[in-house]
C-alpha cells in the first residue's frame, strides 16, 4: 500500500515536473524513474501546455525540497520556516522541508543518508567532510549540473553561476560519474587559506619581544624565545602549540593535495608568489622524501626534547582537545592558525588575551579551499531541477538568504543604525551554520563587524593569489589499495615525527623505506602524470 | 534467633569452608573494586571544572569542582525527559517481545524430536556470520518494512539475537531433563502449555539473564537511532547524548576548518566533563533497575545450591 | 510381505504420523516469528554481499540501491585485494588471532571460576553487590575507558607515569612504547567482558538440578568434588557453546579496545594493528563500500570455517555441547 502510494506519488511529481519545463527544448533526462506512463502523459502536456508556460515563472506543480543542513542549532523553527515557506511558495511553489543535523552528521548520518538513497533532495558537501565532494560526485551520488543533455545551471542557475568568483567555478569542476562537469554550487564564503603563526601577544611581550620579532625570524629561530618563555613561565608551559600537519606544511611550504588519499602527496607552494611554481616546481613529492621535510624533523625534534611541545599534544586522539585548552587557557606562546578574515578580534576575545596573527605566505586558493562548501544535489532527488532553481534563488535573493540564516527580522535579530544585525534571545532557538548555507555575501554585517564588512571580506578573498594547480585533484581510484596501505603505512610515524615525539634519526629512513615499499613511489608518479596531463590540457 | 543460628550453621557445613570463602571474597572484591573505580573516576570528572582538567588532566582529585556539564545537559529541558520517557519504553517493549520470540525459538531448538531442528539451528546461526551490510540492511528497513521516525524503528531490528537463542537453548538443555517433557507429553499436555507451565518456572535464571542482557543492549543502543529517527519525538537517551557529544567533538576537532563563527562557541563547550557526566545520565536508572532482574538470578542461585 | 500386516502398520504409522505433523506445526509455529524476522531483516539484506564482488557505483539515472548494484560492474576477487596489499599484512592478521586466543583463554577461565565463587558466597547479598559492580564495565564506553587508561599513563600526568618518576627517576614513554600494550590490552578487555560471561556462566549453575547436588551430597561429597564432579561438567555445554561462538570471530576484533585504547598512537601500531583498525584506517579515507563489504565477508568466511572445525571437533567429544 505504502509502496503503491509513493510511486503513484512519484509519478504525479515527474508529471507536474516535467509540465513545469514543459518549455525547455528537451525533457529532463536526469529526473529519477521517469517511467514510461509520465513520459506518454509527458508529449501530451507538452503539446497542450506550451504556449501557457512562457517563461520560467512560478512552476505549476507544487513540490516539498529536503535540505539537509549541518551544524544547525534549531529547537524552534517555526516562524522562520512559515516565512521561509511563503517566500518560497510564491516564488518557486516550493516549500522547504529543513533536516536539521547537528555538527556529528557530516560524518555519520549524511552520508549513510546518501548511500541509502535517502530522499533527501540538497546535502552539504565539500573537500574536507565524511561525504567529499570529489570522491562522492565520481561515485555518482550527486547530479551533474551542467550534463550538457541536461544543463541545470543554464537552465535555472545562471545567476548564481553569473556571481561566484571564478576561483570557485574552477575549484568545482571535477571528474564525476557522467564526465568533468560541475557536481555541485560553491558557497561563496572564505575562499582562499593563509597560515599564521597565532601569537600569544600579552605571554610575548611579558618575556620582552615583539611582534616584529616573530615576523623577522623563522621557525628555525624561535629557540631563544621558547627558552625564554620556558625559562620565565616555568616548566610546565610549553610555548610551541603545533597542529597535526599544519606546521609541517607551513614550515617545509608543503601542502597536500585533493582528493589523495595516501595523504603523502604534497605540492610544493612559492611562499613569495603562490601563483608561481614552488621549490619542486610542479612536481608533487612524497612529503617525508624531501629535505625541507628533514629539516622540519629535526629542529621540532630538539623543540620537543627541550620540552616546549607539550608531550600530550602529540597523542593523536588527544591531540586536538588538548590544543583547544591551550588556546582557551591561553598557556601557549605561538601557535599555528588558518586564517579566516575577522577571526582575530573573535580569539582575543575568547581567549582573554591579545592574539596577532602573523602570515607565513601570502592568501592563496588551491583546490582545497575552492571546494570548502557546496551545496550539492542527490541524484536521489526526484526534483533536481527545482533543486537548481531553490539553490539558484537561495544564493542570490538577500532576502530569502538572510531569512534562512538569521531568522526573521524583528524575531531573531534587528538592524542597527549602521544597518548590522543584532541577534535577539531567539536567536537560540534559530541558529545555522552560516558557511554552509552558500553565499554569505549576501548577509548584513553582524554586531561590531562594521558596513564595510562584505566589501572588505570580497576585497580580501579577491586578491588571492590561484596555486597553478588550481582545479586538479587526484584520482586515486586506480591505485586505492597501493593508497590504501600507504596511507596506513604514514599512519606509524606521521604525527610523531610532525610532532618531535620520535627522533628522525632513528626512524626516518625506515619510514620512508617502509612507505616505499608499499608503494609510495607509485603513488608519487601517478600524481605526478596525471597532474601533467591536466596542466597540459589547461 | 536460634534457628537463625542452626540454618546458618547447616549452610555452613555446605561451603566451601571458611578460609577458601575468604580468599573468594577477596579476590572478588579487588575484581568489583576494578570494576567500580573507573566508574567512580568517571563521576569524578564529570563534576571537575574544565579549568582544572585543562590544568592538571583527568585526576581522582580536581582543583576545581563545578556542575556545568549537567547544566549543560539540563538545558535540553523537555527534551531529555522526553528521551528517557522513550528510552524505558523501548527498553520494556522490546525487551517482552525479543525474549517471548527467543524463548519459542529456543524451545523448538531444544526440542530433540523437532523434525527441522538443525535446519533452524542454522538458519539462525549462519546470521550472526553473514550479513548484507549496513546499505542493503538499511534500504529493506527503511523502504520495505516503513522503520523510520517511529518507535517500531527503535525496537524491530534489534528483536533478534541468534547469540541470545543459542544461549537460552543451552540454558534449556543443560536445566531440563528429556523425561519431564514426555512426561508432559503422555499426560496430554499441549506444547505451549508444557512450556508455560513446566519448563518456564524451571528456567527462570537463564531467562532473567537473557532478559536483562537484552534490556540493556535495548537501553544502551543509540546505533538505530542514528539510522532510522530524525524526528526528536522519538530520540532516545543514548542517542540524544550520543549526539551532543558528537556535535562537541566534531566543533573541538574541526573549529579551525568550520570558521571563526563558531570558535566562540567552542570556548563555552564543556567538551571533557561532558562524556563523563553522559555516562552516569545513562547509568544511573540502570542500576536501579538492575536488582530486579538480579533477585531472579540470585534467587534461583539460593535455591539451587543451599537447600538440602 | 502380507498386505492385511502392512495395512496395520500403515494405519498405525499414520495416526503416529499425524500425531507428529501436529506437533511439527507446533513447533514451527513458535520459530515462526523469529524465522519471519530473520528471512527480512537478515536474509533479504544478503544481496548485499555482491557488492564485495563488484565496483559500486550509483547509477546515476535511476539510483535505487538495487540498480546501483546491477549496474556496477564485476571486478570479482579485486575488492579484497587491499587487505593483503600492504607489507604490514602478515602482523595484524596474527595480531588479532593471539588476541582472540588470549582473549577467549583468560575470559573462559576468570569468568568460570568467578561464576562459582560468587556461586559459593554464604552471603547472597554480597554476592549480589559483588555481580553488580562487575557489570559496570559494561557501561562503559571504550573512549570513556580510554580517557581513564591516560588518566595512568599520560606522559605528563598519569598516575603511573608520575609514581615512576617519584620512585625510579625515569618513566615509561607509554604512548611511545609498544612493549606494555600487549598486557594493557588484555586486562582491558578482561575488565570489560568478563562481567558479562560470569553472569551467563552464573545463570548455567543456577539452573543446575538442585538433585544431583543432594546425590552428591548423600554420597559425601565435599563441596570441593560437588565443584569437581557436578557444577563443572554441567556447565560443559555452556563453556562450549560460547567458546565456538567465540571461535567463530576469530578474525573480528573489538574496534574500540585496539583503536581508542591506545590512543590511535602510530608508533603501536605493531602490538595494536588488527583487521578491522587496518580496514578503518585504510578506507578512512575513501568511505568505500566494496571494500568495506568484502573486508567483512572474508572475516566472516574464515570464522564460518573455524566454526565448522570447532563444532565438528566438539561433536566427536560430546554431541550434546556441540552448537549443531
Amino acid at each position: 500500500m505504502k509502496k503503491a502510494l509513493s510511486l503513484m506519488l512519484v509519478g504525479t511529481m515527474t508529471v507536474g515536473l516535467l509540465s513545469a519545463c514543459g518549455k525547455t527544448e528537451e525533457p529532463a533526462s536526469s529526473v529519477a524513474e521517469s517511467s514510461v506512463e509520465s513520459s506518454v502523459e509527458e508529449s501530451v502536456e507538452e503539446t497542450t501546455e506550451e504556449e501557457q508556460v512562457a517563461e520560467v515563472g512560478r512552476p505549476e506543480e507544487h513540490v516539498t525540497l529536503k535540505m539537509y543542513f549541518e551544524g544547525a542549532n534549531v529547537t524552534d523553527d517555526s516562524e522562520a520556516l512559515a516565512a521561509i515557506n511563503d517566500y518560497l511558495d510564491e516564488k518557486l511553489n516550493v516549500t522547504l522541508e529543513p533536516v536539521w543535523g547537528t555538527w556529528g552528521d557530516f560524518d555519520t548520518n549524511a552520508v549513510l543518508a546518501l548511500q541509502g538513497g535517502d530522499d533527501v533532495d540538497i546535502y552539504f558537501t565539500c573537500s574536507w567532510t565524511a561525504n567529499e565532494y570529489g570522491p562522492f560526485a565520481k561515485d555518482g551520488y550527486y547530479v551533474r549540473l551542467d550534463d550538457p543533455d541536461n544543463n541545470l545551471i543554464e537552465k535555472y542557475g545562471k545567476e548564481v553561476w553569473d556571481i561566484l568568483p571564478e576561483v570557485l567555478k574552477i575549484g568545482a569542476e571535477v571528474d564525476g560519474a557522467d564526465g568533468r562537469g560541475v557536481y555541485a554550487v560553491p558557497g561563496f564564503k572564505d575562499t582562499a587559506a593563509q597560515y599564521c603563526w597565532d601569537v600569544n601577544v600579552t605571554k610575548l611581550e611579558e618575556l620582552g619581544y615583539t611582534l616584529d620579532d616573530i615576523k623577522s625570524r623563522s621557525f628555525f629561530d624561535f629557540g631563544d624565545i621558547f627558552a625564554a618563555a620556558k625559562e620565565k613561565f616555568g616548566d610546565d608551559f610549553y610555548p610551541l602549540l603545533p597542529e597535526g600537519t599544519v606546521l609541517e606544511e607551513m614550515v617545509t611550504n608543503c601542502y597536500g593535495v585533493t582528493g589523495d588519499t595516501s595523504e603523502i602527496v604534497y605540492e610544493s607552494i612559492n611562499p613569495e608568489d603562490p601563483s608561481k611554481p614552488g621549490a619542486h616546481g610542479t612536481t608533487l613529492v612524497n612529503r617525508f622524501a624531501t629535505d625541507e621535510f628533514k629539516d622540519y624533523a629535526k629542529k621540532v625534534r630538539e623543540y620537543y626534547l627541550a620540552g616546549y611541545i607539550d608531550p600530550q599534544v602529540t597523542n593523536s586522539e588527544q591531540s586536538a582537545s588538548v590544543r583547544t585548552n591551550h588556546q582557551l587557557e591561553g598557556s601557549y606562546l605561538i601557535g599555528t592558525q588558518s586564517y579566516a578574515f575577522g577571526y582575530e578580534a573573535q580569539v582575543s576575545k575568547e581567549r582573554g588575551i591579545d592574539v596577532q596573527f602573523v602570515p607565513t605566505s601570502p592568501a592563496f586558493t588551491n583546490t582545497v579551499t575552492s571546494q570548502g562548501a557546496m551545496m550539492a544535489i542527490s541524484t536521489a532527488s526526484k526534483n533536481p531541477e527545482r533543486a537548481m532553481m531553490f539553490l539558484n534563488l537561495l544564493n542570490t535573493d538577500p532576502y530569502l538568504f538572510t531569512l534562512v540564516d538569521f531568522g526573521v527580522e524583528g524575531t531573531h535579530y534587528n538592524l542597527n543604525d549602521e544597518g548590522e544585525a543584532v541577534f535577539t534571545d531567539k536567536h537560540a532557538d534559530y541558529s545555522l551554520w552560516i558557511n554552509g548555507t552558500g553565499n554569505v555575501t549576501l548577509l548584513p554585517p553582524q554586531e561590531g563587524q562594521g558596513a564595510d564588512f562584505q566589501d572588505k571580506f570580497r576585497e580580501f578573498y579577491g586578491n588571492a593569489y590561484s596555486l597553478p594547480t588550481l582545479g586538479w585533484s587526484m584520482n586515486c581510484e586506480e591505485i586505492s589499495d597501493k593508497c590504501a596501505a600507504v596511507a596506513n603505512a604514514s599512519a606509524e610515524y606521521a604525527l610523531p615525527l610532525d610532532m618531535g615525539s620520535v627522533d628522525p634519526d632513528d626512524v626516518l629512513e625506515g619510514f620512508i623505506k617502509k612507505l616505499n615499499d608499499n608503494g609510495a613511489e607509485d603513488v608519487v608518479q601517478t600524481a605526478n602524470d596525471q597532474l601533467a596531463e591536466f596542466l597540459a590540457a589547461n | 534467633m536460634a534457628k537463625k543460628f542452626i540454618k546458618k550453621r547447616k549452610r555452613n557445613l555446605m561451603s566451601v569452608g571458611l578460609p577458601a570463602e575468604i580468599i573468594f571474597n577477596i579476590v572478588l572484591i579487588l575484581f568489583a573494586l576494578l570494576c567500580i573505580i573507573p566508574f567512580v573516576f568517571v563521576i569524578v570528572i564529570s563534576f571537575s571544572s574544565e579549568q582544572s582538567i585543562r590544568q592538571i588532566g583527568y585526576s581522582f582529585f580536581p582543583s576545581e569542582w563545578s556542575v556545568t556539564a549537567y547544566d549543560y545537559v539540563f538545558k535540553m529541558g523537555d527534551q531529555l525527559w522526553r528521551s528517557y520517557f522513550n528510552s524505558f519504553f523501548v527498553t520494556i517493549v522490546g525487551t517482552l517481545v525479543s525474549i517471548t520470540m527467543c524463548i519459542l525459538y529456543a524451545y523448538a531448538l531444544f526440542r530433540r524430536d523437532f523434525k527441522f531442528r538443525s535446519f533452524f539451528t542454522m538458519f539462525a546461526f549462519f546470521t550472526t556470520l553473514f550479513g548484507g551490510g549496513l546499505a542493503p540492511t538499511y534500504m529493506v528497513c527503511k523502504q520495505l518494512l516503513g522503520l523510520s521516525d517511529n518507535y517500531q524503528a527503535l525496537i524491530v531490528p534489534a528483536l533478534v539475537s541468534p547469540f541470545y537463542i543459542i544461549v537460552m537453548r543451552t540454558f534449556f538443555s543443560s536445566s531440563i531433563p528429556e523425561e519431564l517433557i514426555e512426561a508432559a507429553a503422555i499426560d496430554g499436555s499441549g506444547e505451549y502449555r508444557t512450556l508455560v507451565k513446566i519448563i518456564l518456572p524451571i528456567t527462570k535464571p537463564g531467562i532473567a539473564t537473557v532478559s536483562l542482557l537484552t534490556a540493556l543492549a535495548y537501553w544502551n543502543d543509540w546505533y538505530l537511532a542514528m539510522l532510522y529517527i530524525r524526528d526528536a519525538k522519538f530520540i532516545p537517551l543514548q542517542y540524544l547524548l550520543m549526539k551532543m557529544q558528537s556535535q562537541v567533538d566534531f566543533l573541538v576537532k574541526n573549529s579551525a576548518k568550520i570558521g571563526a563563527e563558531v570558535a566562540n562557541v567552542v570556548s563555552q563547550l564543556p567538551s571533557s566533563t561532558l562524556r563523563m557526566a553522559l555516562v552516569v545520565f545513562v547509568v544511573v536508572p540502570i542500576t536501579f533497575a538492575y536488582p530486579f532482574f538480579q533477585r531472579y538470578i540470585i534467587a534461583g542461585l539460593t535455591i539451587g545450591s543451599v537447600k538440602g | 510381505m502380507d498386505e492385511k500386516k502392512t495395512k496395520a502398520i500403515a494405519l498405525k504409522g499414520r495416526r503416529k504420523k499425524h500425531k507428529d505433523r501436529k506437533k511439527t506445526l507446533i513447533l514451527l509455529s513458535m520459530v515462526a516469528p523469529t524465522s519471519i524476522w530473520l528471512i527480512l531483516l537478515r536474509y533479504i539484506p544478503l544481496f548485499g554481499i555482491v557488492i564485495a564482488f563488484k565496483n559500486y557505483k550509483v547509477y546515476t539515472k535511476a539510483p535505487t540501491l538495487i540498480n546501483n548494484v546491477i549496474h556496477s560492474k564485476w571486478v570479482g576477487f579485486k575488492n579484497f585485494f587491499f587487505i593483503f596489499a600492504t607489507t604490514d599484512s602478515l602482523k595484524f592478521i596474527r595480531n588479532t588471532v593471539c588476541y582472540n586466543l588470549v582473549f577467549i583463554l583468560c575470559g573462559l577461565i576468570l569468568s568460570v571460576s568467578f561464576a562459582i565463587m560468587l556461586n559459593e558466597i554464604t552471603h547472597k547479598f554480597v554476592a549480589k553487590t559483588y555481580q553488580t559492580l562487575m557489570f559496570f564495565p559494561y557501561f562503559i564506553s571504550w573512549v570513556v575507558a580510554s580517557y581513564f587508561v591516560a588518566a595512568l599513563l599520560d606522559p605528563s600526568n598519569g598516575l603511573i607515569t608520575r609514581f615512576q618518576l617519584e620512585h625510579f627517576g625515569a618513566a615509561t614513554d607509554f604512548y611511545n612504547n609498544p612493549k606494555p600494550w600487549p598486557v594493557i590490552l588484555t586486562l582491558s578487555s578482561i575488565w570489560k567482558n568478563t562481567g558479562y560471561s560470569t553472569i551467563l556462566y552464573l545463570a548455567a549453575i543456577t539452573g543446575i538440578d538442585t538433585s544431583l547436588y543432594e546425590a552428591a551430597a548423600i554420597d559425601g561429597a565435599t563441596k570441593w568434588q560437588q565443584i569437581k564432579y557436578v557444577t563443572i561438567p554441567n556447565l560443559r555445554t555452556m563453556i562450549s557453546i560460547l567458546l565456538i561462538m567465540d571461535i567463530g570471530k576469530i578474525f573480528n576484533s573489538d574496534f574500540g579496545l585496539f583503536y581508542n585504547i591506545p590512543q590511535n598512537s602510530g608508533p603501536l601500531f605493531s602490538v595494536t594493528q588488527t583487521i578491522d583498525t587496518y580496514v578503518y584506517r585504510a578506507l578512512m579515507q575513501t568511505n568505500n563500500i566494496s571494500n568495506s563489504t568484502a573486508a567483512s565477508l572474508f572475516q566472516n568466511v574464515i570464522g564460518f570455517i573455524c566454526i565448522m572445525i570447532a563444532n565438528t571437533i566438539v561433536k566427536k567429544i560430546d554431541e550434546d555441547s556441540s552448537l549443531f
